[in-house]
């Protein structure tokens, strides 16, 4: 479970979350919709102490983070993969590499063993022919279907994903949703998803929130957020071409 | 001026963190390899070539000067101690800087700016201790190694012109060269050069992590990381070349 109260965090004058508070249960997926800027990503940030909030609480799993306290700070990131928004690949490395070097450091896996489960989870994600590959000479979607592996092969217990489908054409994203949402399904993992992608949201969440003015607002599924009068929700749920 | 002082404030501090950081293990050995190689054999032809130009220009702007005095006999022991001395480091210094200090700073700026120094961290990898460590003591360690090597070369380019123009055969000029050398030239000059390696990895990195923004930060990050190496390598320099003349002279 993830706990977060009254989270604050500003940038400068620039007042990101104001006293955000939200809960996610063990084995659901939540989604935060907002726009950009809004503090979505840097609510996921905060999560795994990339940064470090002003004032408020965050409890995974009864272990509060604290990015002063280094153990309890890499207890929490041991059940954490974390889905970047650009897939944050290390671009020196093979796709296979990418795989093994997160699960020798995060597993403390022998090479053999770690390269026989990131190809598993490689060709799971669809990229059994690329392994060889680097990130370079991959397109944006399969760049995302490493980076999920990635996040995955550790098998964490939690899934943070960041945007997992911008920049991508409707179909890509579609078929990236689905495969978070089958790749949860058999896992079983508790996952944030960040997004402005409604379709994606739709696809994958059990819940949904708002994020709007440092706040969550209007948590709920996303049919009770769909039938809400509030101009803010409404935009996110207007077809494109009305 | 603030914005300077406070640059080299945390300059200090991130420069100071290695040596905690870097006697705690996991110690990055095959990253250090792979820099050692960045750093030392893919610095190998430009030395090369700067070395042997150096003792080649040296040699033939002096020659004319010594000649007038009939001091020619002296050139070998002049070239030999100055580049050993001061010409040798601080060169070799400023050309790896230019070609090292950039490339480190571009290359950890981008992962900055990427997100892949978040996702080491997120995977439990101290992005310090992978990425600055094993460069600082790559630069540590191969630059000494460099500047003994451009030394020779630039001492053969000076050879090269004495011999062309028929002054001085091998022999003589070998025995010149080495009776001129003592240790107070050698120790001094070599010793710092494992301060000058140092400073060129870690301000790279520093630049590095420090980057914002997207291609531009990059850009940013390798062009400050030269400039303030080299500035660097100067000033330090300076100190050290005081600081040899107290303890060797």
């Amino acid at each position: 479970m993830i706990e977060i109260t009254r989270l604050v965090k500003s940038f400068g004058s620039l007042n990101v979350l104001k006293g955000m508070e939200m809960r996610v249960e063990k084995g659901e997926i939540f989604s935060i919709l907002g726009k950009s800027g809004s503090g979505k990503s840097v609510t996921l940030k905060c999560i795994v102490g990339l940064v470090v909030p002003d004032a408020g609480d965050i409890v995974v799993d009864s272990v509060r983070v604290d990015a002063d306290d280094r153990k309890s700070l890499a207890a929490v990131r041991k059940k954490i993969g974390y889905l970047f928004q650009g897939g944050a690949l290390y671009d020196s490395m093979t796709i296979l590499d990418n795989l093994i070097f997160n699960l020798s450091r995060h597993r403390k896996m022998q090479r053999s063993e770690a390269a026989d489960r990131s190809r598993h989870y490689l060709s799971l994600v669809g990229l059994k022919e690329s392994l060889n590959k680097l990130p370079s000479e991959l397109s944006g979607g399969m760049k995302k279907r490493a980076a999920l592996a990635r996040a995955l092969v550790i098998e964490p217990e939690i899934l943070l994903c960041d945007e997992p489908t911008t920049g991508l054409d409707p179909i890509t994203s579609r078929e990236i949703s689905e495969l978070i949402g089958s790749l949860h399904q058999q896992f079983h993992v508790t996952a944030i998803v960040v997004t402005h992608d409604i379709l994606c949201a739709g696809i994958l969440s059990d819940r949904a929130g708002v994020l709007d003015d440092g706040m969550l607002k209007y948590t709920g599924s996303i049919k009770e957020l769909a039938a809400i009068q509030d101009e803010e929700v409404a935009g996110y749920f207007k077809s494109p071409l009305q | 001026m603030k914005k300077f002082f406070a640059s080299l404030y945390d300059l200090t501090s991130f420069s100071f963190r290695f040596f905690k950081e870097g006697a705690v293990p996991p110690y990055e050995i095959g990253e250090f390899a792979g820099h050692l190689e960045n750093f030392g054999s893919r610095s190998l032809p430009l030395v090369s070539a700067i070395g042997l130009l150096m003792g080649l220009i040296l040699a033939l702007q002096t020659k004319p000067t010594f000649e007038r005095f009939g001091a020619e006999s002296f050139l070998p022991a002049m070239v030999a101690i100055s580049v050993v001395r001061e010409l040798g480091p601080v060169i070799t210094a400023l050309i790896v800087a230019g070609r090292v200090s950039g490339g480190i700073g571009a290359e950890i700026a981008s992962m900055k700016v990427t997100e892949q120094i978040d996702a080491l961290e997120v995977s439990s990898v101290d992005p310090y201790r992978y990425l600055v460590v094993p460069r600082v003591l790559a630069g540590i360690f191969a630059l000494p190694l460099l500047t003994a090597y451009a030394d020779l070369l630039s001492i053969i380019g000076a050879f090269i012109v004495m011999y062309v123009t028929g002054d001085m055969g091998w022999q003589l000029f070998t025995t010149s060269t080495l009776h001129s050398l003592s240790i107070a030239d050698v120790v001094p000059g070599i010793a710092k050069t494992f301060v000058f390696g140092f400073i060129i990895a870690i301000v790279g990195s520093y630049f590095g992590f420090r980057a914002k923004g997207g291609t531009e930060g990059v850009g940013k990050a390798a062009t400050s990381a030269v400039v303030f190496a080299s500035f660097l390598v100067i000033v330090t320099d300076l100190v050290l070349v005081k600081i040899g003349i107290l303890i060797f002279e």
